[in-house]
């Protein structure tokens, strides 16, 4: 500055206007004034506005990621919470279908029990219907020998044929003999 | 170390260059900007500033030809130098204006540095044609300092006008503040005789940021010259070389300067204005 104002003090011709010590003209600053908007518009155009649109973009682009993790935090904390839900609903339905399938085994256990009681049961009592039946069976046919070889040995012992009407009297009383 | 060591010898050969480009011994650069010819309006420092043009062109095309969202080399660093600046201004006038007057405010700080820092370049200032310049530095020359001081009074109008409205632009500057009632008209006089106080200072500061401005830089440039005069030809870079260093952090400073001035007035113009819109 100290220079500067030395440099003024040694200028010639101190009668001279401030404007045109300094060399101020008209015209010089008018063309000075144009070529200092010729710089704005460079700048604008090539410079500022392309670079504040990219930073823009690149604000907006962090915004939206920012937006975007934050939905994705939202839906990954529901979805976990979805999960659990669903987790905890299954081990409800499957506690609830074993308990259901317990309680099915044991009450079909204790039909085919009954069943199994009732056919063996029934097998019994037709085979003691069978056995007396059997035993029908065998004790006519023993009654029957027994009849025929009473008749048999009384013909023999004596010695006249006996007749129908004699065989079944004479069976009859041996059997009601031997039967009681 | 490689960079100190790059940075310096840079500023040697700087020096050196300067020295030697001297044409003729030495000459003390002159207060105004000289034209080439009579019937051609063009003077040594438009031609800077033209230059000036032409890199910060060639810069921004290289930068931002090819924009991405992942920044590499240039648009990195032009994407660095824009948003510290920004943020700069942001924290300073608040998003509002910032967002508003960030194309000003940019270009003038871009400017002033790079036109700044083109004038240390040797043979700038230095270099005759006919006893004339060949190049002048951009903020050597008044005229442009001025171009830029008052296109920003205009704006500051313009931009005080739409923020405040007109009612809210002279009672920012004339009515009392902050008082109301009897009180008010009380003091009605006294605040109308500051209020012409303030157009003063208002009408000043385009003339005082221009030459505040012009006066650092054509200052630095006669400086690094007077120095060279200083000790013969053959050794006049030296004396130059730690006011190179200087005049590199004067280039920004004086850049930073600027813009922050600017910047200061419009916001205290339209502080008013920001409170209203953060009430609502």
């Amino acid at each position: 500055m100290m220079t500067f104002l030395a440099a003024v003090a040694e200028q010639p011709g101190e009668s001279k206007s401030l404007f045109e010590t300094f060399g101020v003209h008209w015209a010089f600053l008018v063309a000075q004034v144009i070529n200092f908007f010729l710089v704005i518009l460079v700048l604008k155009k090539f410079a500022f506005g392309p670079i504040q649109a990219i930073l823009e973009q690149r604000r907006e682009r962090i915004v939206a990621g920012e937006e975007k993790l934050k939905r994705i935090e939202k839906q990954l904390a529901e979805s976990e919470a979805t999960t659990a839900a669903a987790i905890a609903k299954a081990n409800e339905d499957a506690q609830r279908l074993i308990k259901e399938a317990k309680e099915g085994a044991a009450s079909y256990t204790e039909q085919k029990s009954q069943e199994a009681i009732a056919q063996a049961q029934q097998i019994l009592v037709k085979a003691e219907a069978a056995a007396n039946a059997d035993r029908e069976r065998i004790s006519a046919e023993l009654k029957r020998e027994f009849g025929r070889l009473v008749s048999d040995t009384t013909a023999q012992v004596t010695g006249k044929v006996l007749t129908l009407d004699d065989q079944a009297r004479i069976n009859e009383e041996a059997i009601s003999k031997v039967g009681n | 170390m490689t960079r100190f060591l790059g940075s310096t010898l840079t500023i040697w050969l700087l020096c050196l260059a300067s020295a030697f480009g001297a044409e003729g011994g030495h000459h003390a650069l002159p207060l105004d900007a000289q034209k080439f010819h009579d019937w051609l309006p063009v003077t040594n420092s438009m031609i800077m500033v033209w230059i000036a043009v032409g890199l910060i062109v060639l810069f921004c095309r290289m930068a931002t030809g090819k924009m991405s969202l992942v920044p590499v080399g240039l648009q990195n660093f032009a994407e660095w130098a824009v948003e510290s600046l920004y943020g700069f201004l942001e924290n300073l006038m608040g998003a509002h204006l910032t967002k508003r007057t960030f194309w000003f405010f940019g270009s003038i700080f871009f400017f002033i540095l790079v036109s700044n820092y083109l004038g240390l370049i040797p043979g700038v200032g230095t270099v005759l044609y006919n006893g004339t310049p060949i190049l002048r530095g951009g903020n050597a020359d008044i005229n442009m300092t001025a171009a830029m001081a008052f296109t920003f009074a205009l704006l500051w109008i313009y931009w005080a006008i739409s923020e405040n409205g007109l009612k809210g632009f002279l009672a920012h500057i004339f009515a009392p503040k902050g008082v109301k009632g009897f009180l008010f008209w009380a003091l009605m006089p006294l605040f109308l005789f500051v209020g012409v106080l303030e157009v003063i200072s208002i009408a000043i500061r385009p003339v005082a940021l221009s030459f505040r401005l012009f006066g650092n830089i054509y200052g630095g440039e006669q400086t690094l010259e007077k120095l060279m005069d200083l000790v013969p030809d053959y050794l006049a870079f030296l004396p130059s070389l730690p006011f190179y260093f200087m005049e590199l952090l004067v280039g920004f400073v004086q850049a930073l300067v600027f813009t922050l001035l600017c910047a200061i007035f419009l916001k205290l113009i339209c502080d008013h204005g920001d409170e209203h819109d953060e009430h609502h």
